[in-house]
């Protein structure tokens, strides 16, 4: 359960695993690592949606905000919901084979 | 810490390749050390008689907006609670479930119906997929019925059936068949049904001798619908970046790609295994320390409808994004 929100959180994404799945993890771990790789996570994301003028933060060490240039904004949770409410305040789905998104991200290299 | 959640092990393949008599050998097999509960899907023409015996109608719930192996399979969940709830009450006593589908199932909704749910994913661990190939008549099944490909692309282990009944030749020809199309998958002869238990212990690492060299993209096979497609890095992969793209990937394409599977170095001291059927990926393995000769990072897809050169040039196109170079393996179309 988030406590900002209240979302009931059934599961975590393939992502976050940072530990073997067998270890268990006392609250309060890896906090420090956790936050560093949800920060540079949204940064990489932001290579991308940069190309469609969208932009992520991150907020918390909870959620994730997704936001275009017009104010419309969404919460994210992790990256299993994030490309679906891109597609949704996009209009369209990026697709990482389309020969558009290839030649962005090669430019933007 | 061991982990305390039971393992399951699912068991697929084509009509008549010889799910149920693999089962029965594996029941009455006097090295079987472990305590195991079935659900099947349909009593077959040969009986099982074993007491922890379960039967599922296959009752599948359509999720909004999901692909197939996005639906949850209800009558599983059903029968998994069961089991659950009576070995929690003392009733009975198992270590592992096998569950035995239907000749035409799709093994992604059992994987997402187990890993989604908020009870069962705690409780249970989908240990490995085990397909039965019939040597006899697999290259036809394989030809003629995509649910045998899917089958035999989700596999960790296939079951060879019938050697005893085939020439040394028409072995090579099924064996070659089944590791073009999954490289990943680990080959079981089984003759006249007898098979040892040590087939359902999957050994999750992943090895791979293979040195990167400079392989060349072969020219794109319109006529096949199905290609096996590795990747080596050459130097450690951003794993935070790399889950970007392939979540990205999975979210556009994952009805595709049938299968990924790799052994990556992420620049700790061992690598992570990564597993996945369609959209559903495995918990991530960080493994300790690197297997014997295995020092090679790299990655399988299996991917249907999706030209293998799309996928090579997206990943060199990432490729300052995902912090490594890439080297092309090998390519197999089916």
């Amino acid at each position: 359960m988030c406590i900002f929100c209240g979302d009931f959180i059934a599961n975590v994404h393939w992502t976050e695993f940072k530990e073997d799945a067998t270890s268990e993890i006392i609250v309060g771990d890896l906090q420090r690592s956790r936050q560093q790789s949800r920060i540079e996570r949204v940064q990489f994301i932001n290579k991308i949606l940069v190309l469609y003028q969208l932009k992520l933060t991150e907020w918390n060490g909870s959620k994730f905000i997704l936001s275009d240039l017009k104010g419309n904004t969404s919460i994210i949770h992790d990256l299993g919901t994030l490309w679906a409410e891109v597609e949704k305040l996009n209009g369209y789905a990026i697709d990482p084979l389309s020969a558009d998104v290839m030649e962005k991200i090669t430019i933007a290299n | 810490m061991p982990s305390r959640k039971k393992a399951i092990t699912i068991l697929t393949g084509s009509l008549g390749s010889g799910k149920t008599t693999l089962l029965q050998s594996l029941l009455t097999h006097h090295q079987l050390t472990e305590n195991i509960a079935i659900i099947v899907n349909e009593f077959g023409k040969i009986g099982l008689d074993h007491h922890l015996l379960r039967q599922a109608e296959e009752k599948t719930t359509l999720l909004q907006g999901g692909c197939i192996c996005c639906h949850a399979r209800e009558d599983l969940e059903e029968e998994l609670k069961n089991l659950l709830f009576s070995s929690e009450q003392g009733e009975i006593d198992f270590d592992r479930i096998i569950i035995e589908t239907t000749g035409l199932a799709d093994p992604a909704p059992i994987l997402f119906t187990i890993m989604t749910n908020p009870l069962l994913q705690h409780r249970f661990v989908v240990d490995g997929i085990i397909t039965t190939v019939d040597a006899k008549n697999g290259a036809m099944q394989i030809k003629n019925h995509e649910e045998t490909v899917k089958q035999i692309s989700a596999a960790d282990i296939v079951a060879l059936t019938k050697v005893d009944i085939v020439t040394t030749e028409e072995l090579d020809l099924i064996c070659a068949e089944i590791i073009r199309i999954n490289p990943t998958c680990k080959i079981f002869h089984v003759e006249n049904g007898n098979v040892n238990p040590s087939i359902l212990n999957v050994e999750r690492k992943l090895y791979n001798n293979r040195l990167p060299s400079n392989y060349q993209l072969p020219p794109y096979n319109n006529t096949s619908h199905i290609h096996s497609i590795s990747f080596a890095f050459l130097q450690p992969l951003n794993w935070n970046s790399f889950g970007v793209w392939l979540s990205l990937l999975l979210y556009a394409k994952g009805e595709n790609i049938l299968r990924v599977k790799g052994m990556l170095n992420v620049g700790e001291a061992g690598p992570i295994i990564l597993n996945g059927v369609q959209h559903i990926i495995h918990p991530p393995i960080h493994l300790s320390e690197w297997p014997e000769n295995t020092k090679v990072s790299h990655i399988v897809f299996i991917m249907k409808d999706i030209p293998p050169t799309l996928l090579h040039q997206s990943l060199f196109s990432f490729q300052t994004f995902l912090g490594t170079e890439i080297n092309l393996l090998h390519v197999h179309c089916i």
